[in-house]
């Protein structure tokens, strides 16, 4: 029988994994080694793909979820770093955006943090969202919402410094 | 930078998939490597396999076409001939034959008085049919 290989096109499929894994886990070494290791396990069990299950980057995340939760406790994100980070004047515009969303993401609960990851970092639909979480979509939708929410509050909070930063420029 | 108060939904998500968090062109660059290779490797096997195959079928072909086949088919079962002869072990039959043994064989069982043997079962005698006894002429 012809076998789809998940991996043929490698790049897309290693930078969708590597967004999720950095918004769960903060950007950095540790989500290197996590992508590398979602990948090394994905090589070596690439037979157990099934194509009728999904797309080769829902196969692939939910290694990386696996492999995120089995190294879990020594990798919370730091927002106090992300902060300090933040007022640093001299970061281009786009990186003092990157950071304070980075820094409002990694103050999000587990499960509000999880999701925007999947539908933003990992760019899955809300559908794909809900085959991997074992729930409905329209349950996904709303909580999405309701996470996107919670992390406007968090950047509208973070916003003093940000704008002290700015200022200083 | 405050996109997302202007419109708070969508701007807020453009940010984020804008902003998404990208791995360095070191690791993109070596983890694609390593995903490559490990297809080769694979592939390289499967073919080492399907090359050896195709060989095996080759030769066999090229045999066939000029009699090899039926010559080594030939060749195999006279080896196997010939191996039999070497590994058979011949037996002696010996032969418990002699005077001695006629001489005290078990008696075979002896026929009653009026039976005879016949195939080995003892039967009745049957008399003469017209013969009498006769008295001895009287002499005096």
């Amino acid at each position: 029988m012809f076998r789809v290989d998940p991996l043929a096109n490698p790049e897309p499929l290693i930078k969708r994994v590597y967004a999720y894994v950095a918004y769960r886990v903060g950007d950095g070494p540790d989500a290197e080694d996590l992508t590398s290791e979602t990948f090394e396990r994905a090589l070596r069990y690439k037979k157990s793909y099934d194509s009728s299950k999904g797309e080769p980057i829902a196969w692939l995340i939910g290694i990386a979820r696996r492999c995120i939760e089995g190294r879990r406790p020594s990798l919370e994100v730091s927002a106090e770093h992300l902060e300090a980070a933040a007022d640093h004047g001299d970061l281009e515009d786009d990186a003092v955006r990157r950071i304070a969303l980075s820094g409002a993401v990694s103050r999000l609960e587990s499960r509000d943090r999880e999701l925007i990851s999947l539908r933003y970092g990992a760019d899955l639909t809300a559908r794909q969202i809900a085959e991997l979480q074992g729930a409905k979509t329209n349950a996904i939708e709303v909580a999405l919402h309701r996470a996107l929410g919670r992390l406007r509050t968090h950047l509208e909070d973070d916003s003093p410094p940000v704008r002290k930063s700015q200022a200083r420029r | 930078m405050r996109s997302w108060r202007r419109n708070p939904e969508s701007g807020l998500e453009a940010e984020l998939r804008a902003n998404r968090p990208e791995p360095s062109r070191e690791l993109v660059d070596r983890l694609e490597m390593r995903v490559r290779t490990h297809g080769r490797d694979r592939r390289a096997g499967s073919f080492r396999v399907a090359f050896a195959g195709a060989l095996a079928a080759g030769v066999l072909t090229a045999l066939a076409s000029v009699g090899g086949l039926g010559y080594a088919a030939t060749g195999a079962s006279q080896a196997v001939e010939k191996a039999k002869r070497v590994v058979h072990v011949q037996t002696v039959r010996t032969l418990h034959k002699s005077a001695a043994q006629d001489q005290y064989r078990k008696p075979k069982a002896k026929c009653r008085k009026g039976t005879h043997r016949v195939k080995g079962v003892c039967k009745r005698t049957k008399k003469a049919r017209g013969v009498r006894f006769r008295r001895p002429p009287f002499t005096g």
